[in-house]
């Protein structure tokens, strides 16, 4: 379900964020919405909270809630990964300066490049 | 006088970033449906405060506000700044949210800025005073900010929900900013942070400190986390702790992660009471679950953590005519929004791409020119 997120992310990145006609930006106002909160189950058309029918009611670019909470953090704290676990913590050993560095280093040559 | 064309905007959303913006661009906005739909409508307390707080620090700005509070008019003035200011932030946001609009404000004031700011330093909801000074201002040298002139001292600590902690900040101001290109994000080279307590026992720091370290020494033996413990007067009204820690890398970005457990504050205090006080979250899994926060951070990438991204688009965006290219990792929500409203305010447009082998994202755009007119040249 990630990988499939991150895919659709990189297409339409651009898109995503500014939107580009009517049609593409009610659809990308809806991506942000389900990168926020992992997708919510499409299926269960009928039942929706206030504020969900809302927002699809209104048309225009970023049609969420207009009055959602000013709030640059975005930590939660129930979804963290045991970062105790040895495969976990592993994972980013090449982020840190005790890592492998020349795997640190090409991972910036490589995106330089670009 | 003619008549003035103000810019229609709906809803409380991105409030502190659309008067910012409007302020700087001297563009007059009108907000319509503020909590409209709520039991209560209308402007929030920390949201009016922060209109009195743009009206300290401007000269002959104009703020309108119907009777209940749901549309709001606001003609912006020159950003004057000057020293000897007090502002009470109230108890509703930390002092962070005032914050983060605030040192761009000052940065393109008259005169240099010197503030006290009463209230919450920390919380949960907007980042620590400790993430200012170790994040913060080091993400604002980058952009051409003199570091002598930046301070911040916290001269006591207030959690919620009573606050009763105070800062003194200074913030210089600035010509324009530079342009950088900042896509090296380096390797981790050291974890510092700090712990604080409040009115309550030295131990628990101890504890979080304790827990942190724990989580970090299999990836890292650089890491350092000070205490602070604030008794009696420099304490507050209320008992909390709190922890904030900052990853630093080989080339110079800093990472952050805080957070903060207090009381929560009621609107309902008999409640809270009745129910015999909620239990706050041990202090161990305050140090774990935090350290954990930071190194999620971490793997996502970028130079600057997911919560100054939005601060980290601004600055680009106001940069003089020349490009700036950054890299952060995945898209937060609030740097989403402030994307649409720097292109909204300043016709400033990202070029955004991402980088599918790191999983970041590369920023580039080409500054708006704002330039600091109401400061005298020397």
């Amino acid at each position: 379900l990630v990988e499939r997120a991150s895919k659709k992310q990189n297409i339409n990145l651009m898109q995503l964020v500014y939107g580009k006609s009517a049609s593409t930006s009610n659809t990308s106002a809806n991506e942000v919405k389900d990168d926020s909160e992992n997708e919510e189950s499409d299926e269960d058309e009928f039942f929706k909270p206030k504020g969900q029918r809302v927002k699809n009611s209104i048309e225009g670019l970023d049609g969420g809630n207009i009055n959602t909470e000013d709030c640059s953090k975005s930590t939660k704290f129930s979804e963290l990964k045991n970062w105790k676990e040895e495969e976990v913590y592993e994972s980013i050993r090449d982020r840190f300066v005790t890592g492998d560095w020349s795997k640190g280093a090409l991972r910036n040559q490589m995106s330089e490049a670009k | 006088m003619g008549k003035i064309t103000y810019k229609r905007l709906k809803g409380s959303q991105n409030m502190r970033q659309r008067l910012l913006l409007a302020t700087l661009k001297s563009t007059p906005v009108l907000i319509e449906d503020i909590h409209a739909d709520d039991t209560l409508p209308g402007l929030r307390p920390h949201e009016i405060s922060l209109l009195r707080l743009f009206e300290k620090l401007t000269d002959d700005c104009l703020i309108e506000i119907n009777e209940t509070g749901t549309k709001l008019k606001y003609k912006p003035g020159i950003i004057v700044g000057g020293s000897h200011l007090v502002h009470d932030c109230g108890v509703s946001r930390a002092i962070g949210y005032f914050l983060e609009p605030l040192i761009l404000l000052g940065l393109f004031a008259r005169k240099t800025l010197v503030i006290i700011l009463k209230g919450i330093t920390n919380d949960s909801k907007d980042p620590s005073v400790d993430t200012f000074l170790s994040t913060t201002f080091p993400l604002l040298k980058r952009f051409g900010v003199p570091s002598e002139g930046l301070k911040l001292e916290i001269k006591s600590r207030g959690v919620s929900p009573h606050g009763g902690g105070e800062v003194h900040l200074t913030i210089p101001t600035v010509q324009h900013l530079t342009a950088t290109m900042w896509t090296d994000e380096g390797m981790v080279k050291r974890i510092r942070g700090e712990a604080f307590t409040t009115r309550v026992s030295v131990q628990l720091g101890n504890e979080m400190i304790y827990a942190a370290r724990g989580i970090f020494n299999r990836l890292l033996p650089d890491v350092y986390i000070a205490s602070d413990y604030r008794k009696r007067s420099e304490a507050g009204n209320s008992p909390g702790y709190g922890i904030s820690l900052v990853a630093e890398t080989t080339s110079g970005c800093c990472i952050s992660a805080d957070t903060t457990v207090s009381y929560p504050r009621g609107d309902e205090e008999e409640d809270i009471e009745g129910e015999e006080k909620k239990e706050l979250i041990p202090a161990a899994d305050v140090g774990e679950k935090l350290a954990s926060v930071l190194l999620e951070e971490i793997e996502k990438g970028g130079v600057v953590d997911s919560t100054h991204q939005g601060l980290l688009f601004l600055l680009c965006a106001l940069c003089p005519k020349d490009v700036s290219k950054v890299r952060v990792g995945k898209l937060s929500p609030y740097g989403i929004e402030t994307l649409r409203e720097i292109r909204d305010f300043l016709d400033v447009q990202f070029v955004i791409k991402p980088d599918p082998s790191t999983g970041t994202v590369i920023l580039k755009c080409w500054g708006s020119g704002m330039k600091n007119l109401s400061r005298k040249t020397t």
